[in-house]
């Protein structure tokens, strides 16, 4: 599904992603994990296609497609989603119909009709209850005032409206209360599925009891470092980040 | 001479010692207001008017019609048992005792801040208002909705007196018909008497060969409460002066004023607050959103006196400019006199944010479509504050028609 080779990307001249290579497969549920400021939200950004990367060499290919030369919102009709790490908040305009847009638009693209307002409201009310999320958060401004907690929930809840295929979720667990925590995993497991592939970037091995990864990557260096199964969050727990790289 | 008489005459004799403001006075620096000089004249109603179906359709209120600055009773709905009347009528009619309080409604306040020829031009001229007293403990059950059009000069002048504890929501309304040049010169008084509340709108919708002059003046008494949601779409040339003085104890005002321009319209709001009492709160949001070669102006000051301690005061004004001829002049001032206040005041200039854009564009909308719906965002922000929803959809359509839109974005916000 998503084919990432030899990718170089710098920031401001900086390089921060130095030949990183990662491939995932359909059905297939990956974790990285890596020390801070290793470049983590630098790869989801740019799969998800944010401006400001400089991507020197290396590329992305999804579905066959080169990623690199879609638009960010080319990629969402093709199925990619992010939730990010720090969700921004944006005054004024309505989460669901933020959300009524992005289906729309997806489905105008694929030469659908739109969706009609019951029936998407139906559907944005029982993913809602999927993930446990107070109703009055649909009428309200796009994660304006809503506690750290809620920016992630509403980022898992907007990730089961839109039902992509590829969905990288940057520490959502991070700012999750234990309760929170397993409802999302929750939602998210629901969203497993073998035409579906989940990235979780985390920085805690407790989320990886809730979704049980195929593989977890370690990137540091702007490499994957390391990749093995469930076990390596384990040992990086208890030895940490310079294990690794003294392992490798 | 009669009072009346004679009151009229000083206002003129003190418009011909000010007369009409250059760009040399600080408050008139970026508005040019000499072009207007030939069209002060009022001229009266001109019958061609049809004004069925004309203004916000759907409003549930009273309504006070003025065609060319005349009040057109047959065109009105006014309340019983409130005191609603006609500027022109009440001057008409006058005799002995009543000629000196009627006289007061055309005196001009010389020691107001902003006062400036056209003020002065209107007391000495004003063809009509809406005069409304609000008794004590009065609640005027439906809004009232006074819908001015023109197609010529015109002179209006209305006072608002709502009393003690009383309640009212006014929407005045301007718009105009055929393209003329001409110039509405409009006064606005209101005084507030203790814990009394009135919401006011003041949309401006004239044609873009019109031009718009204003004053709105607002006196509050104690714990009194004022909201004003000032629109400008319209109009070649508009020019408001929003002058409140917050005199008693605990009074609160809310100021909420929008710009939508394109073209080369232009539009200048100068808004003075005067906390001379202490515990009260201003609060003060103005945006614009300006396209093609418009030109925004913004002046706000608020004036902190000695003696008003546990002044609360905000102001914040935001601008986006989507071309690049387009322009903003803005200047937040804050004066203040005492030791014991909060305050808080600034202005943002600039382009969407960026990382907003991302976001829109990550969950599937266009780019375009994405800043068409963040700059309409920007803007309804400011209408966030009108209670009314009619009034309010019905200036959101106006404004949204006015900024740039895909099919897409109509689409969205359409369903
Ligand atoms: N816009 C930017 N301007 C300058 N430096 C940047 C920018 N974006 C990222 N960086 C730098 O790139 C490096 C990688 O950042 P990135 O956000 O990808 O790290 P991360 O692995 O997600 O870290 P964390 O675990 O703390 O979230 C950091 O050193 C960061 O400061
Ligand atoms: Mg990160």
């Amino acid at each position: 599904m998503l084919e990432v080779k030899d990718l170089h990307v710098s920031v401001d001249g900086k390089k921060i992603l130095k030949g990183l290579n990662l491939t995932i497969n359909a059905g297939e549920v990956h974790a990285i994990m890596g020390p801070n400021g290793a470049g983590k939200s630098t790869l989801s950004n740019v799969i998800a296609g944010r401006d400001g990367y400089e991507i020197t060499s290396g590329s992305i290919t999804y579905k066959n497609d080169d990623l690199l030369e879609m638009s960010p919102e080319e990629r969402a009709w093709a199925g990619v989603f992010l939730a990010f790490q720090y969700p921004v908040e944006i005054p004024g305009v309505n989460n669901t119909y933020l959300l009524k847009a992005g289906v729309n638009a997806k489905r105008k693209h694929q030469g659908l009709e739109e969706l009609d307002a019951f029936d998407f409201m139906q559907t944005v009310k029982e993913k809602a209850k999927l993930v446990e999320l107070d109703p009055s958060f649909l009428s309200r401004s796009v994660n304006e005032g809503f506690s750290g907690g809620e920016k992630k929930r509403n980022e898992i809840f907007q990730m089961a409206v839109l039902e992509p295929s590829l969905a990288l979720l940057d520490e959502t667990d991070s700012g999750l209360d234990i309760d929170a925590l397993r409802i999302v995993a929750g939602g998210v497991n629901k969203l497993r599925s073998p035409d579906k592939a989940i990235v979780m970037i985390t920085h805690y091995q407790r989320l990886l009891d809730y979704i049980e990864p195929d593989f977890v990557h370690v990137l540091a260096d702007g490499v994957i470092q390391k990749t093995g199964d469930k076990s390596l969050a384990v040992e990086l727990e208890k030895h940490g980040y310079d294990w690794v790289k003294e392992n490798k | 001479m009669s009072v009346l008489t004679q009151t009229r005459q000083d206002a003129l004799n003190l418009f011909e010692k000010l007369g009409l403001p250059t760009q040399r006075d600080e408050d008139w620096k970026y508005t040019d207001a000499s072009r207007l000089k030939d069209l002060l004249e009022p001229t009266p109603v001109d019958e061609n008017i049809h004004i069925k179906d004309m203004g916000i359709t759907g409003l549930d209120a009273y309504r006070m019609v003025f065609i060319n600055g005349l009040f057109a009773e047959a065109e009105s709905n006014l309340p019983e048992g409130v005191s609603i009347l006609s500027l022109a009528e009440l001057e008409k009619n006058s005799v002995g005792d009543d000629a000196e309080g009627i006289a007061k409604l055309f005196t001009v306040d010389t020691q107001a801040p902003l006062i400036n020829g056209f003020n002065a031009y209107n007391a000495a001229k004003a063809s009509d208002g809406a005069v409304i007293i609000l008794a004590d403990h009065a609640i005027l059950t439906k809004p009232l909705y006074i819908l001015h059009i023109s197609n010529q000069s015109n002179v209006i002048r209305h006072s608002f007196m709502i009393g003690q504890h009383a309640q009212a929501e006014i929407i005045e309304h301007f718009i105009s018909t055929g393209d003329n040049k001409a110039l509405s010169n409009s006064c606005s008084f209101v005084a507030l008497k203790a814990e009394a509340h009135l919401e006011h709108s003041r949309i401006q919708q004239e044609g873009d060969k019109q031009s718009h002059v204003a004053r709105v003046q607002v006196k509050q008494c104690k714990k009194s409460s004022y909201t004003f949601h000032g629109v400008e779409l319209g109009a070649a040339l508009s020019r408001t002066d929003l002058v409140v003085n917050l005199h008693g104890e605990g009074a609160s005002c809310d100021l909420n004023g929008l710009f939508v321009l394109g073209g080369r319209q232009h539009a200048d709001h100068h808004t003075r607050i005067d906390h001379k009492a202490p515990h009260c709160t201003s609060r003060e949001l103005y945006r614009t959103v300006l396209d093609g070669r418009s030109h925004g102006v913004f002046n706000g000051k608020v004036l902190v006196h000695e003696g008003a301690i546990k002044t609360d005061s905000n102001m914040s004004n935001g601008n986006i400019l989507l071309s690049k001829n387009a322009e903003i002049d803005t200047k937040p001032e804050l004066e203040i006199y005492n030791d014991d206040v909060k305050c808080a005041h600034g202005a943002t200039i600039g382009q969407l944010d960026d990382k907003q854009l991302f976001y829109l564009r990550s969950r599937g909308i266009s780019a375009e479509a994405a800043q068409e719906l963040l700059t309409f965002a920007f803007a309804d922000e400011v209408l966030v504050a009108m209670r009314n929803q009619t009034v309010r959809s019905y200036v959101e359509k106006a404004a949204f028609a006015k900024l740039p839109h895909s099919d897409d974005l109509e689409e969205m916000l359409g369903s």
